[in-house]
């Protein structure tokens, strides 16, 4: 089943998340591999960003198991599913505003940082060096996003694609093992769309398994290697998009209900 | 027998106010989710202003009482016109206008002073100093005057959000703003609106306050205190939870004061300790909120 | 390097300038300066819990009472020698801050502020009730100043510690604000949830950042026991902790230049406006807090930022 033939990275057996009597995640399975490009699709409220915050800990799962390379990661809470390598970008652009965009950044490298606070707070030089060595990091971060005229802008006059842009970068600053994309590409302009799928790529081949979840299938089929459907929170259907585009239940569920609002 | 009674009136007696400092608070924070620790200087201000209208001007009670409580309500509507509207509408974070309104605490307090002294002023009580007659017990008629108003007050505002149409307009912009702006409720009135009688609430609990123990231009932090506590251990949410709180740490206190043996000053802390307990064991307070907050 | 040699100037520039005053000033200047560093002092810490941290705590002067007191109880009435009652002072403090810290983390926003409010009156009220053990409503006086390595703190000697201790203070910050702790921290103040997705430890950073601003007050109260050798409880009640919070808001809330600036400014303002406004300069601190507020949502230093741009556009990068 695997699009890439790597090692699984990432396994989740039996997920489960019920708010109320509403059930948002029903029983998910689904396997990520190294280096692969997991689509996650589904229609407006099939569980795809609460299956997100299940997995980076923001939600804690009713039931099912979430294992990073064997090691069980359910129930950790969110700062400690990060420190082992799983960062997220949000649906909604949550940069933090009252720091600029290098400094945001630096704050996505915060598993990276060796340093003691002790060792901060004297500002001592070993500490000083760790600091610009990530500064330096961070450039090319921006750089490699396409955001390396902005290091020292506010975030507040970013325009919306940027800021997207600004959130990927962000992620990768934390070298994670995973990086989990909600709906990166909405409300992009379609150039915009084009280079943020770019950087999606070029995630991917720096060995970053990633996790995507859209809605613009225009986007997500050709960039993603496998792709799993979501509807009412129960997985309908799973395998490569040229397959899950064939699948009538998927055609049923989402692509038709979608194409048709959408044409 | 004679001395629980007794007990018992002064427990109502600061329940009442305490209480009436409680709803002050609640009912500016729930339309508009902003804290305002300016409650206890509308209280002050209001005390002021029943010293001007009565023992200045020797106004007959209910009019001069009236016109102090008209006073600070003006005074919250513009102020809530003045410094928190344009902060809303600039799309600042609830925190700039609590903030602003912990300013406008210093300067509610600083110009009463101003304009007061710093002195204390007697106010004279609408009955006088005598006492009621009722049977085991006699009550000092501006206890019993406090209970009354502050029980029809706690009823007419319980009554207000339960059965008027404005009063679910409130409750509606509590639970959804947008929603409720959506369906043609004005925000900018519920706000202005709920500020004066926030103001009002709050004054009508220093106009009581006053004769009992005069008006000094530092009396508000302590009634935004407890009026705070009693908040916390009802529950932030509904009228009744204020009504209970403000019984309950009356209740704590004076009981405190009577039968615990420890120095009197300490009975000073118990509205804070009781704080202190229910936000870290039971936040919600007795009573539950009532959908969001 | 040009910067680093830049700061190092500064720093010694400022050290060079506190010194001078410190053993210049005399009588009613020197009053005014050794309050004016410790208050300075202060704004620095409780700048970087509110201004970095995001926590809105009304506890800082009560922390700033509590080293003010326990070091005047632990040296004059168990007759402790200085740095052995400092030590237990601090020890105090950092317990009695994590005591606060711990279960005021679980409330949220603005409930962190009426629950230390509470603790900050209960203190107050503790100190009044005290009886001959806190000296009651009037206090500790008549204490010596303290001497160590054979030289009394008292005066220039005074003066010189409270000056160090100021540096001190705002250098730590300064580093600290600098490093991937201070950026946390303002993670953690701009959006929690945010900085925890990147592996920041929310309530860790919360809890540090309180134990150790609050026992940095803690140790600014300890000099301030010797600045008159008179402590009393109402000297760190609730007005002095408003006037705090006004100073770092009125400065620019989140930058350390802010913090002093605004407690200088705050700090003098009296002086100048002197019997024009009498005892009601609290009603002028009130006003100018609501304006910049409304108006300067940086503070002053927000104001400088924006005519220090204009005045001097940005050298290409
Ligand atoms: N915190 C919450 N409390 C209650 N219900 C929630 C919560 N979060 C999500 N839901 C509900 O769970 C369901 C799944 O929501 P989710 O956000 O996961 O959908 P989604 O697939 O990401 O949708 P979209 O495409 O609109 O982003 C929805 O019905 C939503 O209303
Ligand atoms: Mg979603």
């Amino acid at each position: 089943m695997s699009g890439t033939g790597g090692r699984t990275l990432l396994t989740v057996r039996g997920l489960a998340k019920r708010f109320g009597g509403l059930v948002a995640v029903d029983d998910v399975d689904f396997d990520l591999d190294d280096g692969e490009i997991l689509g996650i699709i589904g229609p407006n409220g099939a569980g795809k960003t609460t299956t997100f915050n299940l997995i980076a800990g923001a939600l804690r799962a009713d039931a099912g198991s979430i294992r990073l390379r064997d090691a069980e990661i359910a129930g950790l809470p969110a700062h400690k599913v990060a420190a082992r390598g799983i960062l997220r970008t949000f649906q909604h652009n949550r940069p933090f505003k009252g720091m600029n965009v290098l400094e945001n950044l630096l704050v996505g490298a915060h598993r990276r940082v060796r340093a003691r606070p002790w060792a901060a707070a004297l500002g001592l030089p070993s500490a000083r060096r760790e600091d610009a060595a990530l500064a330096a990091a961070a450039r090319e971060t921006l750089a490699f996003v396409g955001l390396g005229d902005h290091a020292a802008s506010d975030v507040s006059k970013l325009s919306f694609g940027q800021g997207r842009l600004l959130e990927c970068a962000r992620a990768l600053m934390g070298e994670p093992a995973i990086i989990l994309f909600d709906e990166p590409a909405a409300g992009l302009t379609s150039v915009e769309a084009e280079r943020l799928g770019g950087v999606i790529r070029g995630i991917a081949a720096r060995g970053i398994a990633v996790l995507l979840i859209e809605h613009d299938m225009r986007f997500l089929l050709p960039l993603a290697h496998r792709v799993v459907v979501l509807d009412r929170g129960a997985k309908i259907a799973d395998g490569t998009p040229a397959a899950i585009s064939r699948e009538p239940a998927v055609i049923e569920a989402y692509l038709g209900r979608h194409a048709g609002a959408a044409a | 027998m004679t001395d629980l009674l007794e007990l018992a009136v002064s427990i109502l007696e600061a329940g009442g106010i305490y209480a009436l400092m409680a709803l002050a608070y609640l009912v500016v924070l729930r339309p508009t989710g902003i804290i305002n620790f300016a409650v206890g200087e509308w209280a002050t201000l209001a005390s002021f202003f029943s010293v001007a209208t009565l023992g200045w001007w020797n106004l007959p009670y209910i009019p001069g009482a009236v016109l102090a409580l008209a006073g600070v309500a003006a005074i919250g509507a513009l102020t809530e016109q003045a410094t928190v509207r344009p902060m809303i509408e600039r799309g600042a974070p609830i925190l700039t206008p609590i903030l602003i309104l912990l300013g406008m605490v210093v300067v509610y307090r600083e110009a009463a002073a101003l304009g007061f002294g710093t002195q204390n002023l007697r106010v004279p009580p609408p009955l006088g100093f005598g006492r009621i007659d009722l049977g085991p017990i006699a009550i000092p008629m501006q206890s019993a005057v406090v209970i009354a108003v502050s029980g029809i007050m706690l009823a007419g505002t319980w009554a207000f959000f339960e059965r008027t149409i404005w009063g679910k307009a409130f409750q509606a912009v509590a639970i959804d703003r947008v929603a409720a702006g959506l369906m043609g409720i004005n925000l900018r009135l519920v706000a202005a609106f709920s500020f004066a009688g926030g103001a009002a609430i709050a004054g009508t609990a220093g106009v009581l306050q006053a004769p009992l123990t005069s008006a000094h231009y530092l009396m508000g932090l302590p009634l935004a205190i407890k009026g705070f506590s009693a908040l916390v251990i009802g529950g932030v949410g509904r009228v009744e939870g204020c009504i209970l709180g403000g019984l309950v740490l009356a209740a704590c206190e004076r009981l405190v004061m009577r039968y615990a043996p420890i120095p009197s000053g300490f009975a000073i802390g118990v509205p804070l300790l009781l704080m202190i307990l229910f936000l870290l064991v039971r936040p919600t307070g007795l009573i539950g909120a009532r959908g969001r907050t | 390097m040009n910067a680093k040699l830049a700061a190092a100037i500064g720093w010694l520039a400022g050290a060079a300038i506190l010194a001078a005053l410190s053993l210049t000033l005399t009588g009613y200047h020197a009053d005014l300066f050794r309050k004016l560093l410790l208050t300075a002092t202060l704004a620095v810490g409780y700048n970087f819990q509110f201004g970095f941290a995001g926590q809105i705590a009304f506890s800082h002067y009560a922390f700033y009472g509590i080293g003010a007191y326990a070091i005047t109880i632990l040296s004059t009435r168990f007759g402790l020698a200085l740095p052995v009652a400092a030590l237990a002072t601090i020890g105090l403090s950092a317990l009695l801050a994590l005591m606060v810290a711990i279960p005021a983390n679980r409330l949220e926003g603005f409930y962190i502020a009426l629950a230390t409010l509470a603790f900050a009156q209960l203190f107050v009220v503790v100190m009044v009730q005290g009886g001959d053990f806190t000296g009651g409503p009037d206090g500790l006086f008549g204490f010596d100043a303290p001497t160590i390595f054979g030289a009394r703190l008292a005066g220039a000697n005074f003066m010189l510690v409270v000056s160090a201790l100021f540096l001190a203070n705002l250098a730590l910050f300064a580093a600290l604000g600098r490093s991937w702790f201070g950026r946390a921290c303002r993670a953690v103040r701009d959006d929690p949830e945010a900085a925890a997705a990147m592996g920041v430890d929310v309530a860790r950073t919360r809890i540090a950042v309180f134990t150790l601003t609050s026992s940095l007050a803690a140790v600014a109260g300890m000099a301030y026991a010797f600045a008159d050798n008179f402590v009393n409880p109402f000297v760190f009640g609730i007005d002095a902790m408003f006037v705090l919070l006004f100073m770092v808001l009125i400065g620019g809330a989140g930058r350390h230049a802010g913090a002093v600036v605004g407690c200088v400014f705050l700090f003098m303002l009296p002086e100048y406006l002197g019997d024009l406004v009498g005892r009601f300069h609290l009603l002028a601190y009130g006003i100018l807090m609501v304006v910049v507020m409304m108006f300067l949502p940086n503070g002053i230093i927000g104001l400088w930022d924006r005519l220090a741009k204009r005045l001097r556009p940005e050298p290409a990068r």
